[in-house]
């Protein structure tokens, strides 16, 4: 399946992808926590993209496209620009190194986070391998 | 900067000392303008512990100025642990304290005939008795100083009874639980008969253009309050590492010999952070806060420990007790013993004892089991006292391991204890401890940290992969350079702050119209000039090397299968520094362009 990011077919088949991952429904037994992705224009996007994601226990509960940070309540905000996030996307920047030197902004408990390590990148595992273009 | 106090302990005698301007521009301040200011008082004859060795606290221009993080000082020295270079830097409130006494320095030499204590209030140096305070525990002299004194708001650098003692890796201490913790200069200072220095004092620190800087100083607070990893040690202390250190298996456990520990998870920072926490504490000015106050079962609230210490008597000692790590941190810091090597040394004497190296019959009957915290306990403190067994590891890992005939076991370069960031895990880390100045360090460069993820190509530190080779070489001697203006100015090395901000901070203070050429380039000549002094004490490039532990691969783990090419490194580092590939020494036109020609004859014509 041919699936550009960013766009709604691409958060479907995130949403599959996790549900059937057995790598990632292992790892992340644990893992409870909701998610903004907020990814701000800039290069080819020019409108601020927000997705919802609920993950719970390896699983994927619920996606959806936002218009804005106002209906519903969650766990993490993770932000970034549109290229620094294709970057990781594409696999040339390490989303450790994005959180490290502030290319992608954490909202939410960094206890959490940091005790959850191999749960948030194996999700970007699955969120790599589901990407086959880019916006461009 | 202010003057430079000078004080000789044997004479009870002080001189103010003006630091020449020149050298203020080449080396900013902190351990840089130590190194230039002691350069021709450290000789290779030169006992660490006698009455000549000198002794150099001195803060950084930006010190006590409230900007992002500069509420640091350095102490610096000839070390007793290594024999070579010696710098410690340390938080708190006293570097600054000292800048608002109207001195950038405090020069000691000297030793005092009986126990004494110095106060500098306002300026004004007294030396005092200590007698009745010789023998405490750090905090209770930070404690019984201030009631002696009764001056609100001072200060007071202490040692305990492990620099009393002559303990090798002792440590000073301040603030309660802020450490300048490496190179065993607490030892220095007990050898001096000096047990501490209160400071207070109410001067404005000098800043050439005062609006510029203040204007400077709140943007640069304001966007490190906001940045993510001021969040990260904000809410995990440096111990938030751990759990990603423990998953890439850059966390050492069982002494560098062992990939998987698993009760690791029980002692992190978020374990702490769910479990004991109950407070966070500050140096002068800092937004970051990293500093850990935890409670445990006895309902007291105390220091937490930081990543180091956890590792050191957890993982390291095969102890998941995140309780005891705390009170064996709190054991170091009131003996004044530096909790790296400390734990290194145990570790050492464990490893020994499980070879059959070291017996019942050399510990006096004491039995070295791995993850016996008892035992932990019991020999942190005969160490402090130097009692029995405790006298072997008083001396540090370097020692014991030729003591007993056994000295490739030990992990440490130069004769200071690894820190717990492992190489096999992060390659880069091989080249920083064996390079460091002090031995091996991760405060001259914390690269782990690059390797982590926090690379800046702005400055040209790039992020590689953490188990790439010589490739890295050139940028590991970028980012000591970099850090090196760090422990210039005196800056915390957890602010992720931009090379922007930092020279508009140094030009608004100091007057200066630096670019980032200037700023590295005295990076660099500082680096080189302590370099330089290592070389007049007796090193040479055969010092450039990895402990054996290094050499062979962990069987399982984050890291597993894997060693550092390091021949191929240093070579390249070499090539990369501009230093001779025979002797490991700058070369002769390196040294020109740094300005420091003036070293060539010491290190290459003798």
């Amino acid at each position: 399946m041919d699936v550009k990011f960013p766009s709604p077919e691409w958060l479907q088949a995130l949403h599959i992808k996790i549900n059937s991952d057995e790598h990632y429904a292992k790892v992340a037994k644990n893992w409870e926590g909701d998610m903004f992705v907020v990814i701000e224009p800039s290069g080819p996007l020019h409108e601020r993209i927000i997705y919802y994601l609920d993950l719970w226990h390896g699983k994927c509960r619920k996606t959806e496209v936002l218009k804005d940070l106002s209906s519903v309540q969650a766990k993490f905000i993770l932000t970034g620009t549109f290229e620094n996030v294709s970057q990781i996307m594409k696999g040339t920047l390490n989303p450790m190194q994005a959180m490290m030197t502030g290319k992608l902004q954490v909202q939410g408990s960094m206890v959490y986070m940091m005790r959850n390590v191999p749960t948030v990148l194996d999700f970007v595992r699955c969120c790599q391998e589901i990407t086959s273009d880019i916006l461009a | 900067m202010q003057p430079i106090l000078k004080i000789n302990l044997t004479r009870g005698e002080s001189t103010q000392f003006n630091i020449p301007p020149a050298w203020e521009q080449e080396y900013l301040g902190g351990a840089s303008l130590a190194a230039r200011l002691l350069y021709s008082t450290l000789t290779r004859e030169l006992d660490p512990l006698s009455p000549d060795s000198p002794l150099l606290f001195l803060n950084g221009p930006l010190s006590g100025t409230a900007g992002p993080t500069v509420g640091r000082f350095v102490v610096c020295g000839k070390s007793p642990a290594t024999g070579l270079w010696a710098e410690s830097n340390c938080g708190g409130f006293w570097g600054p304290e000292l800048r608002f006494c109207g001195y950038d320095g405090l020069w000691i030499t000297g030793k005092a005939e009986k126990p004494v204590y110095l106060s500098v209030n306002e300026g004004k140096l007294e030396i005092r008795a200590a007698a009745a305070i010789w023998g405490k525990d750090t905090y209770e002299s930070q404690t019984l100083i201030k009631n002696e004194l009764n001056i609100p708001g001072t200060h007071v650098l202490t040692i305990g009874p492990a620099g009393e003692n002559g303990v090798l890796y002792a440590n000073l201490m301040c603030d309660h639980g802020r450490a300048a913790g490496r190179t065993g200069l607490g030892a220095v200072a007990g050898s001096k008969n000096l047990k501490a220095i209160a400071v207070h004092g109410s001067t404005k620190p000098p800043v050439a253009s005062p609006e510029k800087y203040a204007l400077l100083r709140s943007e640069a607070n304001h966007i490190l309050k906001s940045d993510n990893m001021t969040h990260f040690f904000h809410d995990l202390g440096t111990a938030g590492v751990a759990d990603y250190s423990d998953y890439l298996g850059s966390m050492p456990k069982k002494y560098f010999h062992q990939g998987v520990f698993e009760g690791a998870g029980n002692v992190t920072g978020s374990t702490m952070a769910e479990k004991i926490l109950v407070g966070v504490s500050a140096c002068h000015g800092c937004v970051i806060a990293c500093g850990r106050v935890v409670r445990l079962e006895d309902g007291l609230k105390r220091k937490g420990p930081e990543y180091e210490t956890i590792v050191s008597f957890g993982p390291n000692l095969l102890n998941d007790n995140l309780a005891s790590i705390t009170l064996m941190g709190e054991l170091c810091d009131r003996a004044g013993m530096d909790t790296i090597s400390a734990g290194g040394t145990i570790g050492l004497a464990f490893h020994l004892f499980e070879k059959g190296i070291i017996t019942k019959r050399d510990t006096g009957g004491l039995v070295l089991k791995w993850g016996d915290l008892g035992m932990i306990e019991n020999l942190l403190a005969i160490t402090a006292r130097r009692e029995g067994f405790g006298e072997f590891l008083a001396k540090g890992s370097r020692r014991l391991g030729l003591h007993f005939k056994a000295e490739e076991e030990a992990v440490q370069v130069n004769g200071l204890e690894l820190p717990y960031h492992d190489p096999r895990a992060l390659s880069g880390m091989s080249l920083v401890y064996a390079t460091s100045p002090r031995g091996a360090c991760h405060n001259q460069s914390d690269y782990f940290v690059v390797e982590l993820g926090q690379a800046d190509s702005s400055i040209g530190v790039e992020f590689y992969e953490r188990q790439a080779g010589a490739e890295k070489a050139a940028n590991v001697a970028r980012h000591q350079d970099w850090k090196t203006i760090f422990n210039s100015l005196v800056m915390c090395i957890f602010a992720n702050i931009q090379v922007e901000t930092v020279l508009g901070l140094i030009n608004a203070a100091c007057g200066l119209k630096w670019g980032e050429k200037e700023l590295f380039k005295a990076g660099e000549r500082a680096w080189n000039l302590k370099r330089a002094i290592n070389h007049r004490l007796g090193l040479t490039g055969k010092n450039d090397i990895l402990p054996k532990a290094f050499l062979e691969p962990y069987q399982d783990g984050g890291s597993a299968g894997y060693v550092p090419p390091f021949d191929e490194m240093i070579k390249a580092y070499y090539d990369a520094r501009g230093w001779d590939q025979e002797t490991g020494k700058p070369t002769p036109e390196k040294l020109n362009d740094l300005g420091l020609e003036w070293v060539e004859e010491d290190i290459w014509k003798t």
